[in-house]
């Protein structure tokens, strides 16, 4: 009994948000401010995303989540109207500063959308598409990248002998886990996943959110969900949003069974006012 | 954190709290009774009402099963968070050492089936006394479970020890009446039994207590300190 007491207590004692190290963090936001004309999306956000974990955000519909997802890769400024002040710091160097390189950043931090979005190609040149943007033609080399991407993406084995064949003949999981593939391909530090699953089927979900949990060994994983128990299924740590605002943001064990905020424990229990 | 059960978008996962709740409470309802009966068995030396009490037990167990297939069937359908997930825990828990209240309160009829002398019919009284101790400890942990009221429940915590030392100051009495008299020692060990059983129900009481206190903080308080609770509670 005595000997496992100390396990018991990592699991449930993982380090709180705000006291992740610099080396522990990947992300960093400051005062975080986000409006889009007039209106204010975003206001004053303070969190630390960690390295190599998965970070969900939640929240209802217009509360800020996806806005804040594509502040990270900076998406947002393809919206003439948005304006964004404050900052986001990837590895300490915050990047609105203006010597940052969008398409370097854009490298760094991949994205995957609610629909599998792959291009009109074969499956291996979705996946090598954005090493051929990056001059990388080696044909060893591809071959490499397509099967460790795959592979990383649980794809190679359902698609290993119609590499030629066009993306458009896979389904909707396997496309979604092959937009993944091609995320992953160029090697990323930070995985956006903006609801991933929402448009498949319960199998497929659990295939993704399976591979989710593996891909965090390499990769910081923040997920926007609009499904809670998906949330609380994947993520490491979870971060509760509200009209723009930043509620709550801790373990996710400790979200999902003593949330510190009654409008958290409002959202997650499904209660209204 | 003020809170209300039936403010689920769902009507329908309110209604599923709610008769799990009133289920609970009807359960402890009717080992509330089962306790007061046995007291009342013992009292008065009724072997038929002794009979009743240990027939009425299936009564519970039945509650115990039914409830717990309730719990099982709401994390499966619903999968509850938070204190909704609280309140199905707590409830599991509740009703195990319910059904082990109920278990005690037969347990403890067997002094009602024997004859006893005037001295020895003081020891009754005593016992009757614990009893009626235990009653409140018990229809008031009931109704912290039912107000959701950690602060009562607190107060339930507390009064566990004081049965302890009543506990011990009775079976002292017995023994030195025992020792007294060795052809009594059958009957009075009967006494000295539903005497552990009476300690034993404070105990799950004090129990229940923790998980009510669970079930509205958050904070699992079993096997820590009343200094650690009151801290917690800010009482």
């Amino acid at each position: 009994m005595i000997s496992i007491a100390p396990e018991v207590a990592k699991i449930t004692n993982a380090i709180a948000p705000s006291e992740l190290t610099q080396e522990q963090t990947a992300l960093e936001m400051n005062k975080l401010n986000l409006f889009y004309g007039d209106k204010q999306a975003l206001y004053n956000i303070d969190m630390k995303i960690p390295k190599g974990k998965v970070t969900a955000f939640i929240g209802p519909s217009g509360c800020g989540k996806s806005t804040l997802l594509r502040c990270i890769n900076r998406m947002n400024d393809l919206v003439d109207i948005c304006r964004v002040e404050g900052q986001i710091k990837l590895d300490g160097k915050n990047i609105y500063d203006k010597d940052v390189d969008v398409a370097t950043l854009r490298q760094n931090v991949g994205m995957v959308f609610q629909r599998p979005n792959p291009f009109p190609k074969s499956i291996y040149e979705n996946v090598v598409y954005g090493l051929r943007i990056q001059g990388i033609n080696d044909k060893r080399r591809l071959d490499e990248i397509v099967e460790t991407s795959l592979r990383k993406a649980a794809l190679w084995e359902e698609v290993k002998d119609r590499l030629n064949d066009s993306a458009f003949g896979l389904s909707g999981g396997q496309q979604q886990r092959l937009v993944i593939a091609r995320a992953i391909a160029i090697e990323p530090k930070v995985l956006l996943l903006d609801e991933p699953t929402s448009a498949l089927d319960p199998i497929s979900t659990l295939t993704i959110e399976e591979l989710i949990n593996d891909l965090k060994d390499t990769y910081t994983v923040v997920i926007v969900t609009h499904n809670m128990q998906q949330a609380a299924r994947v993520s490491n740590y979870a971060a509760f949003m509200f009209m723009g605002e930043l509620i709550e943001y801790s373990d996710t064990n400790q979200l999902f069974t003593t949330p510190a905020k009654k409008k958290t424990e409002d959202y997650i229990t499904g209660r209204y006012g | 954190m003020d809170f209300k059960i039936d403010k689920h978008i769902s009507g329908q996962f309110n209604q599923e709290l709610e008769q799990i709740m009133s289920h609970v409470l009807d359960m402890g309802g009717i080992v509330e009774q089962q306790i007061s009966q046995s007291l009342a068995a013992i009292s008065s030396l009724d072997a038929k009402l002794a009979g009743q009490v240990v027939e009425n037990d299936r009564k519970i167990n039945a509650y115990e099963t039914t409830i717990d297939e309730e719990c099982a069937r709401i994390i499966a359908k619903r999968q509850p968070a938070a204190i909704d997930l609280r309140i199905v825990l707590a409830i599991a828990k509740t009703i195990a050492d319910l059904e082990r209240i109920g278990d005690e309160a037969c347990r403890m009829v067997k002094p009602a089936l024997e004859s006893y002398n005037r001295e020895e019919r003081q020891f009754l009284v005593d016992l009757d006394h614990m009893g009626q101790q235990v009653l409140t400890m018990f229809n008031k942990v009931l109704d912290a479970l039912a107000r959701m009221d950690s602060e009562a429940a607190y107060e339930v915590y507390k009064m566990d020890k004081k049965i302890d030392k009543t506990y011990e100051a009775i079976t002292r009495q017995l023994m030195t009446y025992m020792m007294e008299d060795p052809r009594a020692i059958p009957k009075i060990m009967d006494v000295i039994w539903a005497t552990r059983s009476l300690e034993r129900i404070g105990d799950r009481c004090q129990n229940i207590s923790e998980h009510v206190i669970y079930l509205i903080k958050g904070k699992d308080v079993r096997h820590t300190s009343r200094e650690h609770i009151e801290k917690m509670l800010g009482v």
